[in-house]
């Protein structure tokens, strides 16, 4: 079967003989290359049969014409950084661990040959060689006629992806498969029935166990396990001793699995397709094998799949030779499916590196049935991964099987399990799968899909680097049943069976209560162990548990009524009942229509709707004892904001009343006769106004130490307009004036005065107009001229202006297109993504939040917040549109805690899927920003690094596709190199903390950590809490000024306020803020100052490190000094010469300045540095 | 800085042990003693200092003789507080005014034309380029006074940290004699107190509040007195302009300015005509790919960009891997 071997290879060979030659004899050595040639032979082939000159050299040539075939340079320049980082290299790491095999394949070409015995004669010789034998469920019976027996392999032979070169390295250690053939003669005819291979299986495996363990020629540790967790195929399991010794292949990193092959044709085939049965049900005579026994398809492919071992090396070999992209392919399947968490295991979903590789080799044979090839050899391997996703993403294997040369297979139809039947070699690929692990593939295939079909952003990182698969930002809710709540028996016989069923059961009960409140349901089962090769398989741990995560559709999944069939519909509404229980009701909606129905309380109080069904009918349909041990979490931040849960239908319903009373303001404005000029635009510009507040906006807002919110008005054009900016400022105070007449007249309920702005600046906007309502509410009105605009320009090119003037009008202008024209155009977009993303409102209300409490807020502004949890709902790849506030909220962080800002833009394509929903992952609308506007945004941020490469100015880029400048929210250092440096710090803590709780929530699954043994707990509160100790200076501000001190001063009774009439005056008093300000404008550089602006409780100052040292006297160092003699030996000399001063901050003056300016603000000063 | 001079040996002139030196350059430092609040143990004798010397401008003013330049100023020094502390404690000189280098918030600018032809013998003054009346030609607006003024919205300004001030006493004699009291009582190891600004804490932000809505009565005229003076600016400054369309530069050229006999070309217009011209010179010329070797070279050309992009793609990627190392999926 080995093709001869190339010239290169042999001399190879002879260097390694000599390496080995100390511990084997010559002529072994030899044979023992078999493994070695049988190995290395697809890849020698491959490259030199192949195309020799385009694998070796990357030229440039290459490169420039593939990236047509690999959506991208960028896509393809990683792909192949990738592929060279996870391949092993087949050297001197991996060769410990090939010498290991040649020695196991020496110990078991020694062993010799065990005469027939029955089982019970079996069991007990083996036990005195300490092995017990690894019997699958149902153990055999005692008194079982046949003999169990142990003759030398017929061969022995490495298998799997590593001969064929398409392993990649883990980390828990890449497994090696080594598979030993049973001789043919062990086996009769009929041993396929009734588990009776699996005991011969069994049999010899322990024999081979024994044999390897009583061998002292190596000091490899010997364990049981299952192939894939099925308990039907026990495997040996070989670690390296890790002692260092001439057999240790720690080093290598991985282990040994020995597996068991048995010939092919030793059964006949047809006894084995899926429609068959083989295990005859108790009591019944094998005669009656027949119509009526239902098929085994599961234990079929068991038995198939020990019978196609060797089959499939050499089918997925020959695919090799023909298909040069086919191993790197099989490569990127391989990070795809780890990186999402899917495996060949049983539990962890039946498709894996094994499933993706034969699948993908089936799919490359031309199928005569069906049309052409899915895929030709002829594709990059980049087109291979795409379209075998595609593939699976779209094909409804469950419904309709992929045959592959087999036209009369039959299928049993007893579930939705996928299947794509290999024909030649009689197996169905996917008979591991279960109904749930399929959907879960199509949905993550699906994903995929549709993220690289984007041309605008490369998404290598969230294909293959993300590990998608952390609960905490992949699902929105969270069911753990422990395993005991299903009340199986782990001794019996069917444990595995039933709970196979358990989950089956479960599974469906909750998608047909669900319906389309959920997008996915994912069953994550505990992980199974190898064991100790002297005892028997351990039970499972009744304390570990099952997590039934679920992705939420956030427009179903709070709706309070689910519609059942009609009541004309007997039998449909009969089964509803059934199913719901007492929960069904009869009910008769507003369209005349009369069905029946579930309904959910929507009360604040109760607990989430979903919450709700799932214990419903875990109780209705499993027990009260699995409804009663159950867990459910969802949105666990959530309640972390007010009204941060999505209600009903809408997660901005607390922003309706300022929302409607902002209509009214709109209207009575626009009522007003009398203006000089027609209004045309009122725009809302304020992020109370786009639903992103922390707090939404109260009626006490005319209280409320906040300012009131933004509105700008346009006016008609008019050519009575002076054309000088100052002389327009002035104007438009006019203007206000009149407007504040107008109002007070037409609305004598409404308190409406000017106030004044920018006194520094007088080319800027000098006045605003403060409206109350009598609601409460409360706006500030400005007045856009875009002449402004042309004027500002003008300056700035005007030569014959000083440069102080013109850098003025630069600043000017940067200000009048952020106020007037970005903020509402930014505002406008907002209200609508909040309305179309469920999600977004509550998730930039958390993340506010968020950088509030760590006193982040003052140096960002809000804009940006709100554009970088945009981002996560627009380019929420590799996950799906968060659909709660606690994902989109986790997830931002995540990407921020990645976000290298030195070098990356943030881009936000506001139109990129403004035509499709959010669910529908199909869906492709037209996209809004080309690749061209990307890199545009692109050159004009290297542009400014290049200017500003110390990031003084602009620290971080935001640029979205309706602001291509980039710097409209981050100019003036807003935030400063260091705060943004904080950001990334902080958020990566934060990260890391999610993530060392997902961890711990796996180890609690598996068991291997008690509940009671967790030393602290996560709550999620603790992602907030800032650390005071981290700042220099600390100003408690006195109770009396701060939020939390005035809601409790708060007057007991509301009219006497209004009688008062102390509010609207106080409309955005905030003492506390402003003395902040004062600070950072007095301080400049010398001090960085954070506060929380939600609650000004304290404020925190940071010396900034380039000040606090010692430095040379000089006459504007910019900050307080005090002099001091240069320290220096032999002080006796020192401070007659000026040289010797030096002046440092002077931070006790400084603290005493802070005292002086705050006042009575001040409570106290804490100074940590 | 400028170069050292001597001063008195401080050390042996002092009394005390203190480590603080009395003089940098040819400043004297003067201690402030400060008001007492609650401040951690550290900070509670915490002293300030003033860094004093004759006041002596790059370019010399009138007032430059009469005057002393002090550094590092306090955040809440007020022309009254300075002008206290010469007069109670430093020997009572009379203090005319004081001049800050800073205030917070900022001093309004006003936009200038930059002085092209003429030396600096105005830039001393730091004013604009004519004089024409009584009142400065400024780019745009008016140079304010009383009556135009908005409304002042903070009740006093603050100086940013480390800031200075130029005080000019009355006559030559009392900057001299301040200067003098200076230098005794650093000589003698004295300070002085510091006398806190006027106004601040809860007071000055409840101020503010208020004065950002100024009456409306006195927003309006102070509007109107604003439009009035802006009209006779307009004015003036037209007169300006046509008589630079009248003089040519030292090159002989004229300037180009705002306000011609036919009226300024719009610069939309002019680039609009611009794109006209030249869509109407591509219509008429020979197209692109009329001639093979046009084809020939638009291919290279093509590919040429091709290759550029994807050195520019690998060089990224070079960065990117530079910066975060290994390209490994996630554990």
């Amino acid at each position: 079967m080995a093709p001869p071997v190339p010239k290169r290879r042999k001399l190879q060979h002879v260097e390694e003989s000599v390496r080995g030659a100390d511990s084997f004899a010559g002529d072994r050595v030899q044979v023992q290359h078999g493994i070695t040639q049988e190995k290395q032979t697809p890849s020698s082939n491959a490259q030199d049969g192949g195309r020799p000159h385009k694998r070796r050299d990357q030229t440039i040539q290459d490169g420039v014409y593939t990236a047509e075939v690999y959506k991208s340079n960028m896509f393809k320049l990683q792909v192949d950084e990738l592929l060279q980082q996870v391949k092993p290299r087949y050297g001197k790491k991996e060769a410990p661990a090939e010498n290991a095999m040649r020695t196991l394949k020496g110990i078991i070409e020694q062993l010799p040959g065990r005469a027939p015995v029955s089982i019970s004669e079996a069991e007990t010789t083996l036990k005195s060689h300490g092995i017990a034998i690894p019997f699958p469920n149902p153990r055999p019976p005692k008194d079982a006629k046949y003999k169990l027996q142990y003759d030398r392999p017929s061969s022995i032979n490495a298998t799997g992806s590593y001969p064929l070169k398409i392993a990649t390295r883990a980390d828990n250690g890449m497994a090696i498969d080594l598979v030993v053939t049973m001789p043919k003669a062990l086996f009769q005819e009929k041993d396929y029935l009734n588990h009776r291979y699996f005991y011969k299986r069994a049999y010899y495996l322990a024999c081979l166990a024994a044999g390897i363990k009583a061998c002292k020629d190596h000091t490899f540790r010997v364990s049981f396990d299952c192939l894939n967790g099925n308990q039907l195929q026990p495997i040996i399991v070989i670690d390296p001793s890790g002692d260092g010794d001439a057999n240790d292949f720690s080093g290598s990193k991985c282990l040994i699995h020995i597996l068991l092959a048995v010939p092919e044709k030793t059964f006949v085939e047809r006894k084995m397709l899926p429609s068959s049965n083989c295990v005859r049900p108790k009591g019944v005579e094998e005669e009656s094998e027949g119509k009526t026994l239902s098929p085994t398809p599961f234990y079929n492919a068991t038995l198939q799949s020990d019978a196609t071992i060797t089959a499939y090396l050499k089918f997925l070999h020959a695919t090799n030779t023909t298909c040069d992209a086919y191993k790197d392919a099989c490569v990127l399947g391989r990070v795809w499916l780890k990186q999402r968490g899917f495996g060949s295991e049983l539990r962890k979903g039946g498709f894996g590196n094994f499933e993706w590789a034969a699948t993908m080799a089936v799919l490359l044979q031309p199928n005569p049935g069906a049309g052409g090839s899915p895929l030709s050899t002829g594709y990059s391997s980049y087109q291979l991964f795409k379209a075998t996703l595609q593939f699976l993403a779209y094909k409804s294997l469950s419904k309709k099987p992929y045959v592959f040369q087999a036209p009369d297979v039959t299928f049993p139809k007893a579930d939705a399990s996928p299947i794509i039947f290999d024909g030649p070699r009689g197996l169905n690929v996917l008979f591991k799968m279960t109904p749930w692990s399929y959907s879960r593939l199509q949905l993550e295939a699906k994903s995929t899909i549709e993220t690289l079909g984007d041309s605008t952003f490369d998404h290598f990182e969230s294909t293959f680097i993300l590990k998608t698969n952390l609960l905490k930002y992949r699902y929105d809710a969270c069911l753990e049943i422990p395993m005991s709540a299903f009340g199986l028996d782990p001794t019996s016989e069917e444990y595995d069976e039933e709970l196979v069923e358990a989950c089956r059961k479960t599974y469906n009960i909750l998608t047909r209560a669900l319906t389309d409140r959920v997008t996915a349901l994912n069953f994550l089962m505990p992980d199974e162990r190898g064991w100790d090769v002297s005892v028997s398989k351990p039970l499972e741990d009744q304390e570990r548990s099952i997590l039934i995560n679920v992705a939420t559709d956030p427009s179903n999944a709070n709706r309070a009524v689910d519609h059942g069939p009609a009541a004309e519909n007997k039998k449909e509404a009969a089964s509803f009942r059934q199913f719901w229980g007492d929960k069904a009701e009869l009910r008769r909606f507003k369209d005349g229509s009369i069905l029946e129905s579930v309904v959910w309380s929507l009360k604040d109080t109760s607990a989430p709707v979903l919450e709700q069904i799932v214990l419903y009918i875990l109780e209705k349909h499993l027990s009260t004892q699995v409804a009663d041990k159950a867990r459910f979490t969802s949105d666990s931040f959530a309640h972390l904001i007010p009204s941060g849960r999505i209600q009903a239908q809408s997660g901005v319903s607390s922003f309706l009343p300022s929302m409607n009373a902002l209509a009214i303001v709109e209207k009575d404005i626009r009522a007003l006769e009398g203006l000089p000029l027609q209004i045309r635009h009122i725009f809302a510009a304020d992020s109370r106004l786009r639903y992103s507040t922390v707090e939404p906006p109260t009626t006490t807002m005319a209280r409320s130490i906040h300012a009131p919110a933004s509105i700008v008005v346009q006016f008609e054009g008019s050519a009575r307009w002076p054309d000088d900016l100052c002389a327009i400022q002035r104007t438009k105070i006019a203007f206000l004036l009149k407007l504040t007449d107008l109002l007070s007249a037409a609305q004598p309920t409404y308190s409406a005065r000017v106030g004044l702005e920018n006194p520094s600046q007088p080319s800027q906007n000098q006045a605003y107009l403060d409206i109350i309502l009598p609601s409460g509410f409360a706006f500030r009105l400005r007045i856009h001229h875009d002449r402004e605009a042309t004027l500002l320009d003008r300056q700035l090119k005007d030569k014959s202006l000083d440069g102080q003037s013109r850098e003025s009008a630069a600043s000017a202008l940067a200000v009048y297109k952020r106020d007037f024209v970005n903020t509402p155009a930014h505002t406008q977009v907002l209200q609508t993504l909040c309305t179309r993303f469920l999600a977004l409102s509550p998730a930039i209300r958390l993340t506010k939040r968020w950088f509030a409490s760590h006193l982040l807020s003052p140096h960002f502004s809000s804009e940006l917040i709100e554009l970088l949890v945009v981002r996560t709902f627009l380019q929420p790849h590799p996950w799906p549109v968060p659909s709660c506030a606690t994902t989109g909220f986790l997830r931002t962080l995540a990407w921020i805690s990645r976000w290298d800002w030195r070098h990356v833009p943030l881009i936000v394509d506001f139109s990129s899927s403004f035509s499709n929903s959010p669910t529908d992952l199909e869906g492709t609308g037209p996209k809004g920003m080309k690749s061209e506007d990307i890199e545009k945004i692109q050159t004009r941020f290297e542009a400014w690094r290049r200017i500003d490469p110390a990031m003084n100015r602009v620290v971080i880029f935001a640029a979205t596709n309706l602001d291509t400048e980039g710097t409209t929210w981050t100019d003036k250092s807003r935030p400063e190199k260091v705060v943004a440096a904080r950001m990334t710090s902080l958020a990566k803590a934060t990260t890391n903390l999610i993530k060392a709780e997902d961890d711990m929530v796996l180890s609690l699954m598996n068991g291997d950590v008690e509940q009671s043994e967790r030393t602290e707990v996560f709550t999620p509160e603790r992602l907030f809490v800032s650390q005071p100790q981290d700042y220099d200076i600390i100003i408690h501000i006195s109770s009396k000024y701060t939020m939390s001190g005035k809601k409790k001063s708060k007057p007991a009774y509301k009219n006497l306020q209004i009688q008062n009439g102390a509010g609207n005056t106080h409309c955005g008093f905030n003492p506390a803020e402003m003395f902040a300000r004062d600070l950072q404008s007095v301080y400049g550089d010398a001090l960085l100052w954070f506060w929380n602006p939600e609650n000004v409780d304290y404020i925190a100052g940071l010396w900034n490190p380039t000040v606090t040292g010692q430095r040379g006297w000089k006459v504007k160092p910019g900050w307080n000094s005090n002099p001091l003699f240069q320290s220096r030996k032999g002080s006796e000399k020192g401070g007659q010469e000026d040289q010797g001063i030096e002046i440092q901050v002077n931070k006790g003056a400084i603290c005493n300045e802070i005292w002086r300016l705050g006042g009575e603000l001040i409570n106290t000063i804490d100074v940590n540095r | 800085m400028p170069t050292t001079k001597t001063a008195k040996t401080s050390r042996s002139s002092k009394p005390k042990t203190t480590s603080t030196p009395t003089t940098v350059s040819d400043f004297t430092i003067l201690p402030l003693t400060l008001p007492s609040v609650v401040l951690p143990e550290i900070y509670a004798n915490a002293s300030h200092y003033l860094y004093i010397k004759p006041h002596a401008p790059s370019h010399p003013t009138a007032s430059a003789d009469r005057s002393l330049f002090i550094a590092n100023v306090p955040i809440d020094a007020s022309e009254s507080n300075i002008r206290a502390l010469f007069a109670e404690q430093l020997g009572g000189s009379r203090v005319e005014s004081v001049e800050f280098d800073s205030a917070v918030p900022a001093v309004a600018g006003v936009k200038r034309w930059r002085d092209i032809n003429k030396g600096g013998d105005s830039q001393g003054e730091g004013r604009g380029k004519k004089r024409k009346r009584d009142e400065d030609i400024v780019a745009e607006g008016v140079v304010e006074d009383k009556e135009s003024r908005l409304p002042q919205i903070w009740p006093g300004e603050l100086r940013a940290s480390g800031g200075t001030a130029v005080v000019i006493f009355v006559d030559e004699r009392s900057a001299k004699g301040a200067l003098r009291e200076v230098q005794r009582v650093v000589k003698d190891g004295r300070s002085a107190r510091w006398i806190e600004g006027e106004g601040l804490g809860l007071q000055r932000y409840e101020k503010h509040h208020a004065l950002k809505y100024p009456p409306k009565e006195a927003l309006q005229s102070s509007i109107n007195a604003y439009l009035t003076q802006f009209n006779r600016a307009e004015i003036a400054r037209n007169r300006l302009r046509s008589k630079q369309r009248s003089v040519p530069d030292e090159d002989g050229f004229i300037t180009v300015v705002r306000g011609g006999r036919t009226g300024p070309a719009r610069l939309e217009e002019a680039e609009k005509k611009k794109a006209e011209l030249e869509e109407r010179k591509k219509k008429n010329g020979v197209k692109d790919d009329f001639y093979r070797f046009q084809t020939r070279e638009k291919r290279k050309e093509a590919e040429g960009e091709l290759r550029r992009k994807f050195e520019v793609d690998k060089r990224r990627v070079e960065e990117m891997k530079m910066r975060r190392g290994k390209t490994k999926p996630q554990a």
